[in-house]
């Protein structure tokens, strides 16, 4: 289980975790903030970010021991023991993600799921308006935006743009959390994540 | 030791397995890409020799990513092993060499000189390291073949090999050091 201490200085994440964590925390910057919702750079970011989110998921099924989902369990009550235990000044080392980080990232991959797969039945047109036509998907993403009058786009819309925010919100509190942890335990968790061990 | 040589081979695999983390990526990428183009033309076209072929090659690419993943764990545990036997290996070792100094009774400063003889530095790089003259360190080493009852830096590191290569029950138990 992942409540084992660990007291050698050995890397926590490997290649595969690091890559995706980073190619996808970018891909939601830049879509969330930088580049126009409107855009096409916007659906292939998205179709990126669902494909890594994919993979990152398949490793979490067969990757390393640090990777599985079986380390980082979905547990309300490890992580109450956690946050009481940091607040008594205890700093116990996870080889895995804490299980209150744990439960973010369950948080942060559900709702990137639906933000993605409610991002493909926009793009992918579900409910188009003007059907049969090939001809160039560029232009249909224009129109789409235009004028959009059917009601079931309109609520995979909604549900797009407020699980969008709520995913920016979650990554703010998720960058917040890991800053907290870090400075809490001494341990520097981002850098973690980008070389690999945790000291 | 092998540790160096140990060490290079880590080296290339985990570079081995940066690359593959992102040949996989592209994998992914291009498998949704396959798999939302061949969605789109079952949508609009339904099944014909394109779709089909189209659905074939996304099938392909997440069987190859899956068999990819695989062999990067493959690689990463492989990693894991070497590092762990090489830690093993090494801890022994210094505990090896810990007892022995105790044992001859060397000084803290004879102790360190006896140390980068091991590693295989000579009287004046020892000299350099430790900011001393020559003089001082080949008087040191002296002193520390003495205690050992050895006559040279080959004799001293061969007491040390012997020992360890003694014991071949307990070191199988740690792991092999070699896959």
């Amino acid at each position: 289980m992942s409540e084992k201490p660990d007291e050698q200085n050995e890397r926590v994440w490997d290649p595969l975790v690091r890559l995706t964590h980073w190619t996808i925390a970018l891909a939601v910057v830049l879509n969330g903030f930088i580049i126009d919702e409107d855009a096409l750079a916007h659906i292939w970011i998205g179709y990126a970010a669902l494909s890594l989110l994919a993979l990152r998921l398949l490793w979490g099924l067969i990757g390393t021991e640090n990777a599985k989902f079986t380390s980082f369990p979905i547990s309300f009550s490890g992580a109450a023991r956690h946050v009481s235990g940091l607040m008594r000044g205890q700093h116990p080392k996870y080889k895995s993600h804490n299980p209150l980080g744990a439960l973010m990232v369950y948080a942060l991959w559900g709702t990137l799921l639906v933000v993605s797969a409610t991002g493909v039945m926009l793009e992918n047109e579900l409910f188009p308006e003007n059907d049969a036509e090939y001809s160039g998907q560029f232009e249909e993403e224009e129109e789409e935006e235009e004028d959009h009058d059917e009601g079931g786009e309109d609520l995979i819309e909604e549900i797009h743009e407020g699980a969008a925010n709520l995913l920016l919100l979650l990554a703010a509190l998720h960058v917040g959390g890991v800053i907290l942890e870090s400075r809490l335990s001494g341990r520097n968790l981002v850098r973690a994540m980008i070389s690999g061990p945790r000291s | 030791m092998e540790g160096s040589e140990t060490k290079k081979r880590i080296k290339a695999d985990r570079r081995r397995a940066s690359i593959l983390a992102m040949v996989l990526s592209l994998q992914a990428l291009a498998s949704v890409f396959f798999i939302a183009d061949v969605g789109q033309d079952l949508q609009r076209g339904g099944l014909d020799l394109h779709s089909g072929f189209e659905g074939v090659v996304a099938l392909v690419l997440i069987v190859g990513t899956a068999f990819g993943s695989l062999q990067m764990r493959q690689i990463l545990s492989r990693i894991h092993q070497a590092e762990t036997a090489m830690s093993v290996a090494s801890g022994a070792f210094f505990d090896l060499i810990e007892v022995r100094f105790a044992e001859w009774g060397l000084t803290p400063s004879e102790a360190e000189v006896a140390l980068f003889t091991l590693k295989g530095l000579d009287i004046a790089d020892i000299a350099a390291a430790r900011g001393a003259a020559q003089g001082t360190v080949r008087a040191q080493l002296a002193k520390v073949y003495a205690k050992a009852r050895v006559s040279s830096r080959g004799q001293l590191t061969s007491t040390f090999i012997e020992d360890l290569l003694m014991s071949p029950n307990e070191r199988s138990s740690t792991g092999p050091a070699e896959p």
